[in-house]
């Protein structure tokens, strides 16, 4: 069964209305549920940092938190919204395998930024003076 | 033809078919947003790195807290929050839009292209005004050792530390005249009259007992990377969304002149709805990155 | 039986359309030659435009090495050309910055990216799958003028009043940044910046189609591993290019925020003529990251095509089957995922962290491995090959020597220590040349010279190839070679008069000898220049559909093929292109199904 206008596509498959309407349906609630938990994640990251001595380990927590459901989210927006899931494994994998590169990509940039900051604050005494001291919010 | 029989014995890969069982249109289509991820991945990594060089950066929730209409009151994380469900349920629309265009539905691609459009523009707008209120949001700042009156643009940060007692104290006793002024306008103490008082008329000595330091929250300078990330990233993103509603818009008038169905598919939805996913999970990281962590 | 009527019916449609879009082959000369969308006279415009960019840049080094060999001595002409660039027949500093900048952008981008992968993978891509065209015509010839449109904003920031780009060609801030730091710092900076986010468009557009071309155009029986090695060049090309140049788009754009909004992106505590200037936080740093995550691809996005070509060029004419095809394509694939890992090993010295440099030298001399087995299957290939020195095979074999020598001195620059004393000075200069510069050079003559008679039906003339060949290989040796011993002395680059230094006057003489050499290497390549112009008018004519006895598809395509390439169906593929001097016979080839007593490879 070739396609009509493309004659490279050789198969392609309708899903009945009802399944799709439902997963668009779970799809959109799910989104704006883990929405709703990332903002309240995010007010209490706000009401950490308020008081006084805010525990540093606990907002880095959080943050990740924070992270691995933006993760998700970006998880159903491309699988389900975008329908890669429903294409065929070697299309899955020509997108997903070079996102890979963004490891490495983030890791050395991030890592070369702090060290750049540590470098600032080893020898750029007046630098450091005037930002490192605690925050007060 | 037994499609199911046909997946599992296809040989994808020997020439004369598409071994992804996709239109070259499309498969060109994510391979460009792979591209454009790579430019935001750049935008957001780089960022991330110049975020990770300093020692003290803004909490979002201090500076996103305004509201339309609302005044001063401190709502962090509100507007983003409407600005992201407006961006999911117009990306819920266009895949609506996308599937109607699968079912050769023409009514149906015309009537969520425009909720979609509807969706992107109010967004647009959103943005519009978040921007507005930084660029022009008054905020009291320490810096040079005077007080000033700054916004939120590309080359000043008002959001830095909280500005210790001592310092606000000699500050303010070099601040200029009218800056005093303006100060004491934008929060005066109640007892020093209404908010009605005519600040110019009193004496330096009096007017600087009038400015109410504390309810200014009188900070330092931020990390000028800030602004220039922000409005820089959201700038892009916003442009995207901006050429996203075009698309949109040419799609809509092409759906109505039964370009499309003449045609006999509605594949270029497909492909503009691509585009449009794609603008919402950028946003997804875009507000990761400016507005939770 | 039902299955070939199918495809007869799908060709025949595809034709039918080809018919209706183009009016029945009356195009009129604008859409026949300039808006064209067929994928052979695009490559033809990107090669040609590509020569004339290397004409350029090739001329601005031959002035600048003038610069560095004759220091002291004026040269009249120069004044009459340059008027106050060239004050009294002096280069001045100014424009000898923007001479080393243009020479560098136009070569590595122009020449280098668009003059060799758009040509050969528009030539070659459609011709070697087995496809009509290229997946989208119209966004290939889109590319072309993006590129044409990129050249002319380039060309046009020669002519303003104060100069071209004159930071360099990696455009480093903070010196780029800053309008205040000189003359090129002003307009002609961000005409390089607006250049540059043109020709990325149609680097992208290009990749793009490349890519989907690759994948879905392929003919009935073109399996992926039964693809040309040029092919896979081809393709691992426009992936680099499709992922790494939206990098440098963002790294540029910041750079023009940071020159026209005033933010802070790489810049921070600076003084300049006086002036302490506001911008704080930024960090320069992150510019080169930026610019290397593009610009280490970038060199494999200017090798791998000429990799490829060669590869094929070196089986053909060998008359043997390219050794080991397999590792090939793994050590490509190596090769193209290393390339995004290695980035920072250009800024060992910057400041960056050294701890994070050394994770670096450890990928960077990883490269190594794969570009070991690719040249120990070249030279397997050749060995006791029935060679025929014509002058692509020769071009090719000169890319292998060429690969050699300046891939061993990466080794030297890979290690983070030694590049303490060996960065910026003569031995980057004379590695990067040889191993990225002239060896691609080299790709991209072979490959001119192997498809010259399939693009124009002629054939270039043979001895102008020898001397042309034999004059540019001697020449670059003799131009490259030297360099490593100012180098290693310790020679700078990008300073254009070094006599002030004791330690390097041992050098005037090396370097009058390098101008010499080097002007006269530019000079031969009018050899070639003259040999291709003439050859599409008046060069021998080509009888034979097959010239080279070759075993890929575009050979089986008429001596001058039309719109559409083949004239009736498109042939299908039964076998992998390397079956030379099998079971007796010279060449068997793709399209000839498998007989039932053959050999395996």
């Amino acid at each position: 069964m070739q396609h009509p206008a493309f004659e490279e596509v050789t198969i392609h498959h309708h899903t009945d209305d009802a399944t799709f309407k439902k997963k668009v349906k779970n799809t959109t609630i799910l989104l704006s549920v883990i929405t709703v938990v990332e903002l309240i994640i995010g007010l209490t990251i706000y009401n950490i940092h308020k008081g006084e001595a805010p525990n540093e380990l606990l907002v880095l927590m959080f943050k990740g938190m924070v992270c691995i459901l933006t993760l998700a989210k970006a998880y159903y927006i491309v699988s389900v919204f975008m329908h890669l899931g429903d294409e065929i494994r070697n299309v899955i994998m020509t997108i997903v395998v070079p996102l890979l590169l963004f490891i490495w990509f983030i890791t050395a940039f991030i890592w070369d930024g702090n060290s750049y900051k540590n470098l600032r604050n080893k020898y750029d005494a007046h630098y450091k003076e005037t930002s490192v001291t605690p925050a007060k919010h | 033809m037994a499609t199911t029989a046909t997946v599992q014995q296809t040989k994808w890969w020997t020439g004369g078919k598409s071994p992804f069982n996709m239109e070259y249109g499309k498969l060109m289509m994510w391979y460009f947003l792979m591209s454009d991820a790579f430019t935001f991945g750049a935008f957001l990594i780089s960022y991330g790195s110049i975020r990770f060089s300093q020692n003290f950066w803004p909490d979002p929730s201090v500076v996103f807290n305004a509201f339309p209409g609302a005044g001063h009151a401190n709502l962090p994380l509100a507007f983003v929050s409407v600005m992201t469900f407006i961006l999911i349920i117009s990306s819920v629309t266009m895949v609506l839009a996308v599937h109607a265009g699968h079912n050769n539905d023409k009514q149906g691609v015309v009537k969520w292209l425009f909720w979609t459009i509807v969706g992107g523009a109010a967004f647009l707008g959103c943005q519009a005004w978040e921007w507005h209120h930084l660029i022009t949001g008054e905020h009291a700042v320490l810096v040079n050792g005077q007080l000033d009156i700054v916004g939120q643009t590309t080359r000043i940060n008002p959001w830095g530390r909280l500005a210790a007692q001592a310092d606000i104290a000699t500050a303010i006793q070099n601040t200029p005249r009218e800056m005093l002024i303006r100060l004491a306008e934008m929060g005066g103490h109640e007892h020093a009259g209404t908010a009605h008082t005519n600040f110019a008329s009193l004496p330096n000595a009096e007017l600087i007992k009038a400015i109410d330091v504390e309810g200014l929250h009188i900070r330092e300078n931020g990390p000028v990377a800030f602004g220039g990330y922000f409005f820089g990233i959201t700038g892009f993103h916003g442009f995207h969304v901006f050429s996203g509603v075009i698309i949109n818009i040419i799609m809509l008038l092409m759906t109505q002149k039964d370009v499309f169905a003449r045609r006999g598919h509605y594949l270029m939805i497909e492909k503009a709805g691509l585009y449009w996913h794609f603008v919402d999970l950028v946003w997804v990281f875009v507000f990761l990155c400016f507005y939770l962590i | 039986m039902s299955e070939t009527t199918t495809v007869h019916i799908a060709d025949a449609k595809h034709a039918t359309t080809h018919h209706e879009e183009h009016g029945h082959h009356q195009q009129s000369f604008i859409s026949k030659y300039i808006f064209s969308m067929d994928h052979k006279t695009i490559g033809k415009q990107f090669l040609i435009t590509g020569i004339v960019w290397a004409v350029i840049g090739g001329l601005f080094s031959v002035i600048f090495r003038l610069q560095l060999g004759y220091p002291d001595t004026t040269f009249p002409i120069l004044e009459t050309f340059f008027g106050k660039w060239a004050k009294g027949g002096q280069i001045q500093p100014e424009f000898y910055y923007s001479l080393v900048t243009m020479h560098g952008t136009i070569l590595v981008f122009f020449v280098l990216t668009a003059g060799l992968s758009g040509t050969f993978a528009n030539i070659l891509i459609p011709l070697q799958i087995g496809a009509r065209d290229m997946a989208s015509p119209f966004l290939n010839m889109l590319s072309y003028w993006f590129f044409f449109i990129a050249g002319i904003v380039m060309a046009s920031s020669i002519f303003v009043q104060t100069g071209p780009a004159s930071s360099g060609w990696t455009m480093y801030p903070p010196l780029s940044a800053l309008r205040q730091a000189g003359d090129g710092q002003k307009i002609g900076t961000d005409l390089w910046l607006i250049s540059m986010a043109l020709f990325i468009i149609s680097s992208l557009l290009g990749g793009l189609n490349y890519i989907t071309t690759i994948l879905n155009m392929r003919t009935k029986g073109m399996s992926m591993t039964r693809l040309p090695l040029p092919i896979w060049a081809m393709f691992f090309t426009a992936v680099l290019g499709v992922l790494s140049f939206p990098v440098l788009l963002s790294g540029a754009i910041l750079l023009l925020f940071d020159r026209n909004l005033g933010t802070s992106f790489y810049l921070s505590d600076i003084v300049i003529n006086g002036e302490i200037l506001p911008n704080e936080g930024g960090s320069a740093i992150l510019y080169q990251h930026l610019f290397w995550f593009l610009g280490h691809p970038e060199v494999y996005i200017i090798l791998l095509p000429a990799m490829g070509m060669v590869s094929e060029i070196l089986s053909v004419n060998s008359r043997k089957p390219i050794f080991g095809y397999m590792a090939m394509l793994g050590s490509l694939f190596a090769i193209a995922i290393l390339a995004f890992l290695v980035w920072a090993h250009h800024m060992f010295v910057a400041g960056l962290n050294p701890f994070l440099g050394s994770v670096f030298v450890l990928l960077t001399l990883l490269i190594a491995v794969p570009s070991a087995i690719k040249v120990f299957n070249w030279l397997t290939t050749i060995w006791r090959g029935n060679i025929r020195f014509t002058p692509a095979a020769l071009f090719a074999i000169g890319f292998v020597s060429l690969f050699i020598s300046g891939g061993l001195t990466g080794i030297f620059l890979g290690n983070s220590t030694i590049d303490i004393h060996l960065h910026d000075t003569m031995f980057v200069v004379a590695h990067f040349h040889i191993v990225m510069g002239v060896a691609s050079m080299f790709g991209m003559l072979a490959g001119v010279y192997h498809w010259f008679p399939k693009m124009y039906g002629r054939y270039l003339n043979n001895t102008l190839g020898y001397i042309h060949f034999w004059v540019t290989i001697v020449g670059a040796y003799l131009t490259f070679w030297p360099m490593h011993y100012q180098g290693l002395a310790g020679v700078p680059r990008r300073y254009l008069d070094k006599s002030g230094w004791v330690n390097f006057n041992q050098f005037g003489e090396l370097d009058k000898f390098i101008t010499v050499v080097s002007m006269i290497v530019f000079v031969a390549q009018f050899i070639f220049i003259i040999n291709f112009f003439y050859s599409i008018y008046k060069g021998r004519k080509v009888r034979t559909a097959n010239p080279w006895g070759a075993n890929t598809l575009e050979w089986t395509t008429p001596i001058n093929p039309g719109h559409g390439n083949w004239e009736g169906d498109i042939p299908e593929v039964h076998r992998w292109p390397y079956d030379y001097g099998k079971d007796g016979r010279e060449f068997i080839p793709q399209t000839e199904p498998v007989g039932a007593s053959e050999s395996k490879h």
